[in-house]
């Protein structure tokens, strides 16, 4: 005789069986994978010596403020202009001759130092702009920290290209 | 050569075929002519005039131009590309290009795509937005200022589809697309069938669950998009590197939404398509052309009805009975469990006290794996299926007259046959994408459509020809229309000769049915009737349909007979067009039969008392089988009550809800001494169990499902199974392997293979044969030849012939006078039958949330009922407590109940333990009550979303003469030709 019944008594495992068998699995996914666990740990060191982490939090904990601020301010004729220009660029890059343009090449160098320098004027009435739209002091150093990451960035490249050395794939 | 003909492309001589567009004949010789309303499974609808090219010195466009011999056609020159040019202006003047933060990025919009094929860089008229917002409903979405006109959603609305909703407005200053006349999508006739955000070229019509979830940076807020969209614009140096940038995006989007083919799990149309999955989120179901069933086509359910799949109500861990509750349990105990069941009940009281019930919705290797275990782990045959409840009587009357028990072609058949006639058959709700076909070949081709039935439903509506017989005497009318076609010497009298048995005798036995006698049994009238007769006389090709209003009486099996001896007699079998149409209800009805789940039949419809065939099945599982036939669902209940039988294993079905006269069957499942229900959720029939399964829609799992047209499909796991729900046939072998079977199977390939050889009938099955979206129809011969339409060239008797089986006439079960309503029932297009599986999707149930009883204005006005007066309607066999639902589909005293409710208003609390006198299929539809008026006043059943409400506009097609008419249109081709001037 087996009445309907609708009632389940759900498998509870108690607060201390689940956290046992969570570390379980978590130990177990360390174990697999010790080589990329801690190569991403010295990755991560890395990152925070340089302030990325901190950035990288202030962009995330408030992503979508950010995201509409940086739109906002992106979003001027001056910057679509400087983003349309490098597309240009890209594009022109790829249709060059380089053997024939090199000497070319080195002097348009000489120039984008020039314009390089113009830029840094340029990029400190940015840079206030967005200041004046962060009020949040944590978003704000995070953004001027994403600015010299970038910077640096560039920089880096640059010397590489210099010496010669093409980056790894 | 014959079909082909010399034209020249750009000065080269190329050979074309016969009868193609010049679009198409250019496309085939790998010209690249952008096309961007043109869609191959709509034809040209001549919106947006991209294609167009010179043809013989005039600029035309290509997709309208015919091709002639001789022709000469120039796509490259200034004045082809100026025009094209002109045109794809004119679509981006209405549609914004952010591809990067659209949803619809994925590779193949098809602005997108043109845009780069043309190497479009600027554009010469800004894009502009229009006066309207955004509107939609649960499903989809449709964005005016995206939308380019192009028109397909409405082509699919009018013409594929057939609910005639959509159209554009080309008067206004600024047309777009509007539902019914202007109103919004939720207050129109909209199905949403899903055909207009399948076919849109881009995302002005798109899918709800796309949105914000298909793209990497589209989730955002509409006040943070903005502001990005207009940082892509402001860059535009051309769109070239646009598109580049949305391209890599779309690149990416690849690695997180999977598209992976599989079967639809509703109805027996059998559609495939792909389905977009992001992790566990279903995104879309995206049909494609290649789908042999459906084509582009879908409805409601099968397009956005799966939210079951993710459903919290899912069972994820199999539980066990424990006094008032079930506990959850791992799988180890549940199949100790069942092992020791099983083995002490068949130890105590023999194998035949266990019985075994495969689902129509579970897959043919399941089927075939249930079977296996009942036949030869337990020992017994007592195997059956749900198919018992619909379509088995159909079944048998194609055996008794033509030796096949499935649909006699394709649905392609059905569509270019010149008459349909629909008998008992909710075709445009039970059936959807079928019903388009026809409904679409009746509009658009001069198709004639006869309808017989008691409610007056879409298709009835929608025919040139409606009889309303009395309930249960289809037999009679199909018998006094033949007999009158004998009577008028319109037999087919050579085919007959050649290919039938049994004619004379046949003809003989007619003579009680004419047409005086059908008029005054029927209620049909005499003219009708010979009308009938006169078009079935004068259509060159005949297809009949017919489902549950046939099957589901005392005589359904006869009824079938009735109808397969008019196919023969009138010589409407084995050639394109004709043939018999029993159309099945589940995704895998076909298959669940076909696979051995029956009580007396091995898979392929082989006898288990033929001693050979008994012999091939021992051998190959290296077992004894018993040699009697088994008991099928209706007998099981009652040898339950008689306490002969001990215990059940179900799976996929809820049989408390869906059998008829469910007390009594309730009071069964009582009795049983182990009862193993296996299904998604905890079911009014898994509420009865001592175990319940967890297992794995067809999601989650690989296979095959077999659709009316006798279709083997395959279906891919798009999900892993969800918790530690099992697909069923890994819960089969479990179940075998703990009895010692020593089952090895690793996929469902396997099984297949297992089951082709052992069954002449899928001789030539294979998952090689069946890859992708490649099916075979039965019977599938050893090189692997299939038989799209059967009968072609014989009968599959010995002796190759048909034969006229004579019937008689049932009398339906007759009621005491005070059950005065007569109660039809039957499905809901939104919803599957209980709703088990369709009331988890919100949507669904916002537009449908329960169950009602339509009733007539007559009987409304007769006993005070509106729409949500609660009555409670009484049979001799119980009672259901429904609101009212007022409207004219049904007249005078009949009533008709949908079946999605499993509670106070299921539908089988008045059905009656009477069934098919020859294969105990419930005879459901013969049911009378008695009302009585329990609550006035109440709401409708029906919330005014519901597009029942809605008000239909046909017209065909898009209209595009409308556009060429407006002030501001110039064909593009005329002004370069003013340019050159």
């Amino acid at each position: 005789m087996a009445e309907k019944i609708q009632h389940i008594q759900k498998q509870e495992r108690t607060e201390e069986e689940q956290r046992e068998q969570d570390l379980r699995e978590i130990e177990d996914a360390l174990v697999e994978n010790k080589e990329v666990i801690l190569k991403s740990l010295f990755t991560l060191k890395h990152a925070d010596d340089r302030g990325v982490i901190s950035l990288l939090h202030g962009l995330f904990a408030d992503g979508d403020k950010v995201l509409k601020v940086l739109a906002d301010t992106l979003n001027n004729e001056e910057n679509t202009k400087a983003i349309r220009h490098l597309l240009l660029l890209m594009g022109v890059a790829g249709k060059l001759d380089v053997e024939k343009v090199e000497p070319l090449l080195l002097k348009v160098n000489e120039g984008l130092r020039r314009v390089g320098e113009a830029g840094d004027t340029e990029e400190k009435t940015g840079y206030m702009d967005l200041v004046k739209s962060l009020k949040d002091p944590e978003v704000n150093r995070a953004v001027t920290l994403l600015l010299t990451f970038l910077k640096g960035m560039g920089q880096e490249v640059e010397e590489e290209r210099k010496t010669g050395k093409t980056p790894p794939d | 050569m014959a079909g082909k003909m010399e034209v020249k492309i750009n000065g080269k001589k190329v050979t074309v075929d016969e009868n193609v567009s010049a679009l198409n004949a250019l496309i085939d010789d790998e010209q690249q002519i952008p096309s961007v309303c043109y869609h191959p499974s709509l034809g040209a609808i001549e919106t947006c005039d991209t294609c167009i090219v010179e043809k013989n010195g005039v600029l035309v466009r290509a997709c309208s131009s015919g091709v002639s011999g001789g022709d000469e056609f120039n796509t490259v020159s200034k004045d082809v590309k100026d025009a094209q040019k002109i045109a794809m202006d004119r679509i981006l003047y209405n549609h914004e290009l952010y591809c990067t933060v659209c949803d619809y990025n994925n590779g193949n919009c098809e602005i997108h795509n043109t845009v780069k094929e043309m190497k479009i860089e600027h554009q010469s008229v800004p894009f502009e937005p229009k006066p309207y917002d955004k509107d939609r409903n649960s499903f989809y979405r449709y964005d005016p200022d995206q939308c380019i006109l192009c028109g397909r959603c409405v082509e699919a609305c009018q013409d594929v589809q057939v609910t005639e909703t959509l159209a554009i407005d080309w008067e206004r200053e600024q047309p777009r697309v509007i539902w019914d006349n202007d109103v919004p999508i939720e207050e129109s006739s909209c199905v949403s069938c899903g055909h207009c955000s399948t076919v849109c070229p881009c995302n002005a019509m798109m899918e709800t669950g796309m949105e914000g979830e298909a793209g990497y940076m589209t989730g955002m807020k509409e006040d943070t998009l903005r502001p990005l969209i207009d940082i892509t614009k402001g860059v535009e140096t051309g769109y070239s590197s646009i598109m580049a940038l949305s391209d890599m995006e779309a690149s990416m989007r690849d690695s997180r939404i999977d598209k992976t083919k599989t079967v639809c799990t509703y109805c027996g149309v059998g559609c495939s398509f792909d389905v977009w999955t992001k992790g566990r989120d279903i995104l879309k179901i995206e049909p494609q052309q290649e789908a042999p069933a459906n084509g582009i086509s879908t409805c409601v359910k099968g397009k956005f009805g799966w939210d079951f799949v993710n459903s919290e109500e899912r069972l994820t861990k199999p539980l066990i009975r424990e006094g008032q509750m079930f506990r959850e349990a791992e799988w180890t105990e549940a199949l100790d469990l069942i092992r020791r069941k099983f083995t002490d009940i068949k130890e105590e009281h023999g194998a035949d006290a266990l019985s075994f019930i495969s689902s129509s919705k579970c897959t043919n290797e399941e089927s075939y794996l249930m079977q296996k275990l009942a036949r030869g782990v337990i020992g017994t045959n007592n195997i059956d299926n749900c198919s018992r409840y619909c379509q088995s009587p159909a079944t048998m009357g194609l055996f008794r007259t033509v030796g096949y028990g499935g649909d006699s072609g394709s649905i392609t058949d059905i569509q270019k046959s010149e008459l349909i006639i629909a008998i008992g058959s909710n075709t445009s709700e039970s059936h959807p994408v079928l019903s388009t076909r026809v409904k679409s070949s009746h509009k658009l081709h001069g198709q004639k459509l006869i309808v017989s039935d008691l409610r007056k439903h879409e298709m009835a509506q929608r025919s040139d020809l409606f009889i309303r017989p009395e309930s249960g005497t289809d037999l009679i009318w199909l018998s006094a229309v033949t007999k009158y076609i004998v009577d008028q010497g319109w037999a087919a009298d050579s085919f007959l000769e050649q290919n039938v048995n049994g004619v004379e005798h046949y003809k003989e036995t007619l003579a009680p049915y004419t047409m005086e006698y059908a008029a005054e049994m029927t209620g049909v009238s005499q003219e009708d009737l010979i009308r009938t007769a006169e078009m079935i006389h004068e259509a060159g090709s005949v297809c009949i349909l017919w489902a549950m209003g046939v099957t589901q009486h005392q005589g359904g099996s006869d009824t079938s007979t009735a109808i397969s001896n008019l196919l023969l007699i009138t010589g409407n079998y084995g050639r394109p067009g004709t043939g018999a149409y029993p159309l099945r209800g589940h995704n895998n009805v076909q298959g669940a039969s076909d696979f051995g789940s029956m009580p007396d039949r091995f898979p392929g419809y082989q006898f288990v008392s033929d001693d050979e065939v008994r012999r091939r099945f021992e051998e190959a599982w290296q077992v004894d089988i018993p040699k009697e036939k088994g008991l099928n669902n209706h007998e099981m209940v009652d040898a339950i009550h008689d306490g002969k039988l001990k215990s059940m294993y179900l799976k996929g079905e809820d049989m408390g809800i869906v059998d008829s006269n469910i007390n009594y069957v309730h009071e069964a499942f009582e009795k049983l001494e182990f009862f193993v229900v296996q299904d998604l959720f905890l079911t009014t029939t898994a509420q009865f169990a001592d175990v319940v399964l967890p297992a794995s829609p067809s999601l989650e799992k690989d296979g095959t499902f077999t659709n009316t047209e006798r279709r083997i499909q395959r279906l891919y796991q798009a999900l892993v199974p969800l918790g530690d729900s099992r697909p069923d046939w890994k819960i089969i072998m479990d179940i075998a392997n703990r009895l010692d079977a020593g089952w090895k199977y690793e996929h469902p390939s396997e099984i297949m293979e297992e089951a082709a050889s052992l069954t002449p009938l899928f001789a030539g099955v294979s998952y090689q044969k069946l890859k992708g979206y490649q099916s075979l129809q039965w019977p599938v011969h050893a090189d692997g030849t299939d038989e799209p339409m059967l009968f072609a060239d014989r009968f599959p008797f010995e002796d190759g012939r048909a034969r006229l089986y004579p019937v008689e006439w049932t009398e339906p079960v007759q009621y005491k006078e005070e059950y005065d309503l007569q109660v039809n029932n039957g499905r809901l297009l939104e919803h599957f039958h209980e709703g088990n599986m369709t009331y988890q999707s919100e949507g669904i149930t916002r537009g449908t949330p329960r169950a009602f009883v339509e009733v007539s204005p007559q009987l409304a006005k007769e006993r005070s009922l509106s729409d949500g007066t609660v009555v409670r309607l009484i049979s001799p066999y119980g009672a259901v407590k429904l609101p009212c639902l007022v409207t004219e589909r049904v007249q005078k005293k009949e009533v008709y109940i949908p079946l999605n409710d499993d509670g106070d208003g299921a539908v089988n609390r008045l059905t009656s333990s009477y069934a098919d006198k020859d294969t105990d299929t419930p005879a459901y539809k013969e049911v009378q009550v008695k009302m009585e008026v329990l609550e006035e006043g109440g709401a409708s059943p029906l919330p005014k979303i519901n597009h029942r409400f809605g008000n239909p506009q046909p017209q065909i097609g898009v209209q595009v003469e409308k556009k060429w008419q407006r002030s501001d249109y110039t064909f593009p081709g005329d002004i370069v030709k003013g340019w050159d001037r």
